[in-house]
């Protein structure tokens, strides 16, 4: 189903912080290799302080590498983001508490300056695919917190970005929510066959959702393995209990070093 | 009822008390000062002789009753305040946004307005009429500062208050800065410029009082301090208190009010809690 064609390639990334107490410099990220496939689904898994957010903010040009290459369709992520093809969906919603759902899925459109009618029309179709449409004049607040991911997820696709960057979307949500949630998404990428590269801490996530987990540990933050979740698509609820679903969770627990 | 009806109802429940409580102990107070002092009215008279002071016709000056007088300052002293508070927020917010945008306007520029802040307006007042060498002028720039520190500080907190990740949304989407402030820093800091707006708005108009009453050419507070050398009736004085009381107290639900029509989604909220 999906294309070999290698859409984002990292290469020796090295990322550095100077330590703020003046001591030996933090190791974000040292030496991670990766290919990434056009409209593949890719976990990057870790405990916290393993340089997962680092490696997506890194790809996303929010952070700038201490060394090494990442090309994106063969071009340097900080051109990729000023033509506007990365979406991004934050930990926490990130919406703008002043506009209402339209006003806030429309926001990236104003930016990029989009016309009127057009914004109209792809407001309607996002809220469609995120199953909000009766919630557009709503404010965030009176939504909950599951509905306001799902605004976030509208907001980021809204641009019809190449790459959607989603960065621990669910982690603050409740276990019912965060698996309708799950169901959505795969529903989601299926419709748009994009590429997405999505942070989690969380494994069983990470192997329902995803073709390929780029397993990260810590100190320093590295791939310490990458692995392959060949669970059948379409996959649903059923499938985590599965023995094939518990020996890929348990594959993934073992590649974690030096945790 | 709703129970949104019902804590409306509670609400006006406490202000009836409040003020009913304030009534009898005004008029407790009163009545002890009309049978020790040998001129009330200086003191403390009651309210009804108040009250009447506004209805009466007698003149008390200058072919003026003392309501007519009390109005017409009135005029002249929220005027000046007015005209002070809206220089005071234009410049206090252009500073922000300036130390928002320049890091090093910020640290040159911050610490001076703490002072600024912390000399008494009682002693800046005389200095400020030495430099201006008018008492018009003086007003309106004492107005000006005292609005412009709570309204530079108050829009700096809010610009800084702005999370990373939507500074981050912006920057992924390549916003220009332009598209940054009008969009997002701007909007973000109205609910803090607010803030800023209902401390500032009663001090201007109690520093325009209060230059009022260095030299006398008009205002409330020349009327004040004439009253209080009895060159006109006592009871100017007095309606003075209640009516600068008032006014203050509009200026801060003025502030309220615009603000409620500015931010349509606090309404929503406010409905729903």
């Amino acid at each position: 189903m999906q294309t070999a064609e290698t859409e984002i390639r990292i290469k020796g990334l090295c990322v550095t912080f100077p330590d703020k107490d003046g001591g030996e410099d933090i190791h974000a990220l040292t030496d991670v290799n990766l290919d990434i496939k056009q409209g593949e689904f890719i976990s990057l898994l870790g405990p916290s302080g393993c340089g997962k957010t680092t490696l997506l903010r890194s790809i996303a040009d929010l952070q700038r590498p201490t060394s090494g290459i990442i090309s994106v369709k063969g071009r340097s992520p900080h051109e990729i983001r000023l033509s506007q093809k990365y979406g991004i969906v934050f930990q926490s919603p990130v919406l703008y508490d002043w506009r209402t759902v339209r006003r806030n899925i429309c926001m990236p459109m104003e930016v990029i300056g989009l016309p009127k009618k057009e914004r109209t029309r792809r407001v309607d179709a996002m809220l469609e695919l995120v199953g909000l449409t009766k919630f557009g004049k709503k404010y965030p607040h009176q939504l909950s917190g599951g509905m306001q991911q799902r605004v976030g997820i509208a907001r980021a696709l809204a641009l019809d970005p190449e790459i959607l960057l989603m960065d621990e979307p669910f982690s603050a949500l409740d276990e019912f929510t965060k698996e309708k949630l799950h169901m959505d998404l795969l529903d989601i990428w299926k419709k748009t066959n994009k590429t997405i590269l999505f942070v989690t801490h969380n494994i069983q996530e990470s192997v329902f959702l995803s073709d390929r987990i780029v397993v990260l540990s810590p100190h320093p933050g590295r791939v310490s393995a990458v692995v392959d979740a060949d669970i059948p698509r379409p996959r649903n609820l059923d499938c985590k209990g599965t023995a094939e679903f518990s020996a890929l969770v348990n594959k993934v627990r073992n590649s974690f070093e030096g945790v | 009822m709703t129970r949104a009806n019902k804590e409306k109802l509670t609400d006006i429940m406490v202000i009836l008390v409040w003020v009913a409580g304030l009534i009898i102990l005004w008029e407790i107070g009163a009545t002890i000062i009309a049978q020790t002092k040998r001129t009330p009215a200086n003191v403390l008279p009651h309210l009804s002789q108040i009250i009447e002071s506004v209805f009466s016709d007698k003149m008390v000056s200058n072919k003026q009753t003392a309501w007519q007088i009390v109005i017409s300052n009135a005029g002249i002293t929220l005027w000046r305040a007015g005209l002070g508070f809206l220089i005071g927020v234009l410049t206090g917010f252009l500073l922000a946004l300036f130390m928002r945008y320049f890091k090093a306007v910020e640290k040159t520029a911050f610490p001076y307005l703490m002072m600024i802040q912390m000399i008494p307006i009682l002693g800046m007042a005389p200095i400020v009429l030495a430099i201006t060498k008018d008492i018009n002028k003086s007003r309106i720039m004492i107005a000006a500062i005292l609005t412009f520190y709570p309204v530079a500080t108050n829009t700096l907190a809010g610009l800084k208050s702005v999370e990373k990740e939507k500074l981050d949304l912006m920057h992924s989407l390549a916003a220009s800065n332009w598209h940054i402030y009008t969009k997002l820093l701007l909007p973000s800091c109205v609910p803090y410029l607010f803030t800023g707006l209902k401390i500032a708005a009663p001090m201007a108009i109690t520093a325009s009082i209060l230059v009022d009453t260095l030299q006398g050419s008009g205002g409330l507070g020349t009327m004040l301090s004439q009253s209080l050398k009895h060159a006109i009736s006592i009871y100017v004085f007095w309606q003075i208190v209640f009516v600068s009381a008032f006014i203050g107290i509009l200026s801060y639900k003025l502030m309220s009010v615009i603000e409620k029509l500015y931010s349509p989604h606090e309404k929503a909220k406010a409905a729903k809690s």
